[in-house]
């Protein structure tokens, strides 16, 4: 198997997938070579993402980054996660092959987008 | 895993037992070069001959009609560079859904001064005869055509068009690799100048392939060296895949008529399963004469790789109608062709069945597939619209 155990797990069992409802912030991505596409939804409390949401389509890899992602960074200061990089999603992953390199791209840029967007509205709203 | 089920006859099959048996001896004990003089050459070239024979009683032909190649691509190159390089210029007719073995040669060609024109086909992705007809120019020297499409399975009108090319004095080729030993093919009555076939996908050995030319066919070797298979393509024979190539054919000889009644019902029996059990689906050229074992699926709002990894991870080898290469994703361009929408396109997922599927290996697809495409769907946001809030 060309994929490791965990990205197989969390492809087959996706955490955190589906929509939320009113969220604090929500952000996607794409992946203009193959149409890839990630988005999450943030509940945030006390500057901290309680809770993520996903949505993909794409590739399984890009599923299961999506997933893993969603557990790796519940929890985090959103202000921390603006600075989320791809490699440490690969990491969550144990690893990508180089042709799907992309799943962690785009979940990466997905989370950033939300969490940029979370401090747009609470900036707005201030 | 408990269950491996391989549904992706159409890009290889294993070879068949008997195949394997009749060809062991010649990687060992009849190793000679078919063109040597002496006696371990003349086995192997005897061994070649019997291969040969064998090929052109099923197809109705002279045995020396037959020009055995390394694959389905050099034969489908073979085919429309030798026809086109032995008339120096002119016009080609092929389609928007062939092989690329023969879609990447006419664009050679065209690079090379040669006309083509590339022929639609519709919804079902059948040619139309009367376009054939009408694409037909003073200057064509050659009408290219694919029996069966790999992808989705329909079978082309090839007997109209057949008499179409007769009737113009073009020859026609047609790429039978997806339809040789599976569905029968009468050279005569569908009017074939040439036509490419290949063993791997009829339980034969891979690296071995055939053109059949019809005598009086003026034509150019492509690849040259020495004197073999009567000069029209050099090098060394592949023995023991001609034998097994042999063999292969002897077996669907005997077994092709009762496994298209077989796997026909069973095609119909996954459709009509996961018709049921998955909402937003549909089958590709349902309408049109098909393969027998072949269903093109498409699921709306999925990306069909991620079918594909889902099910092998259940054990079930099926192929996706989009790959994603190196972080690029194009819908097949066969179905683009057919005027399917990208969106349902990028799932498309084909099945192809063969001798070794069985009515419960459908059924454990059918069970696997819907909770595969339901989790894939919850966490689509092309899904939105219908998604609960």
């Amino acid at each position: 198997m060309r994929y490791s155990a965990v990205l197989v797990d969390h492809f087959l069992n996706p955490r955190n997938a589906g929509l939320m409802r009113d969220p604090d912030g929500v952000g996607e991505d794409e992946y203009e070579g193959c149409g890839d596409l990630a988005r999450f939804y943030l509940r945030v409390r006390n500057g901290r993402a309680v809770e993520l949401r996903f949505q993909t389509y794409g590739c399984g890899p890009t599923i299961a980054a999506a997933s893993a992602v969603s557990e790796l960074v519940a929890g985090r200061a959103v202000e921390d996660m603006v600075n989320l990089k791809a490699e440490e999603v690969e990491r969550a992953l144990d690893g990508l092959p180089d042709d799907r390199k992309h799943a962690a791209d785009v979940v990466a840029g997905a989370v950033r987008a939300a969490a940029l967007d979370y401090l747009r509205r609470r900036d707005t709203d201030v | 895993m408990s269950r491996r089920v391989y549904l992706d006859h159409n890009a290889s099959t294993p070879v068949h037992p008997e195949v394997l048996a009749e060809m062991l001896p010649y990687f060992s004990d009849v190793f000679g070069n078919p063109s040597s003089v002496h006696a371990f050459g003349r086995a192997a070239r005897e061994a070649v001959d019997v291969a040969r024979e064998r090929i052109a009683r099923f197809l109705s032909v002279r045995p020396e009609e037959v020009v055995f190649t390394s694959g389905g691509t050099e034969s489908d190159n073979f085919a429309v560079k030798g026809l086109a390089l032995a008339r120096g210029r002119g016009h080609l007719i092929t389609s928007r859904i062939e092989h690329h073995a023969v879609l990447r040669t006419c664009e050679a060609l065209e690079s090379q001064g040669f006309d083509v024109t590339y022929l639609p086909v519709d919804d079902q992705g059948r040619l139309d005869p009367d376009d054939v007809k009408r694409a037909i120019r003073p200057d064509t020297i050659a009408i290219s055509v694919m029996h069966a499409n790999s992808e989705v399975g329909t079978i082309q009108p090839i007997a109209e068009i057949g008499a179409i090319a007769r009737e113009h004095g073009v020859p026609l080729h047609i790429d039978a690799v997806q339809t040789f030993g599976k569905v029968p093919i009468d050279v005569d009555a569908m009017g074939l100048g040439l036509m490419s076939f290949s063993g791997h996908k009829i339980y034969g050995p891979k690296g071995v392939a055939a053109l059949y030319i019809r005598r009086g066919t003026k034509m150019l070797a492509i690849q040259h060296g020495g004197e073999h298979e009567r000069r029209r393509r050099a090098g060394t024979e592949n023995t023991a895949g001609i034998v097994g190539f042999g063999k292969a054919v002897e077996v669907r000889a005997r077994e092709m008529a009762a496994e298209a009644t077989r796997l026909s019902a069973l095609r119909d029996r996954l459709w009509e399963g996961i018709r049921a059990r998955v909402p937003d689906c549909r089958l590709n050229a349902e309408l049109a004469p098909r393969l027998p074992g072949t269903a093109n699926i498409v699921f709306r709002h999925v990306e069909s790789e991620s079918i594909v990894l889902g099910l092998d991870l259940k054990g079930i080898a099926v192929s996706a109608g989009s790959a994603c290469t190196s972080g690029n994703v194009e819908p097949s361009y066969v179905l683009v062709a057919m005027g399917v929408p990208v969106e349902w396109a990028m799932g498309a997922v084909r099945f192809s069945l063969g001798r070794s599927t069985t009515a419960e290996d459908i059924d454990y697809v059918v069970d696997a597939i819907e909770p595969i495409v339901r989790k894939l769907r919850d966490a689509s946001p092309a899904r939105r619209a219908v998604a609960p809030a």
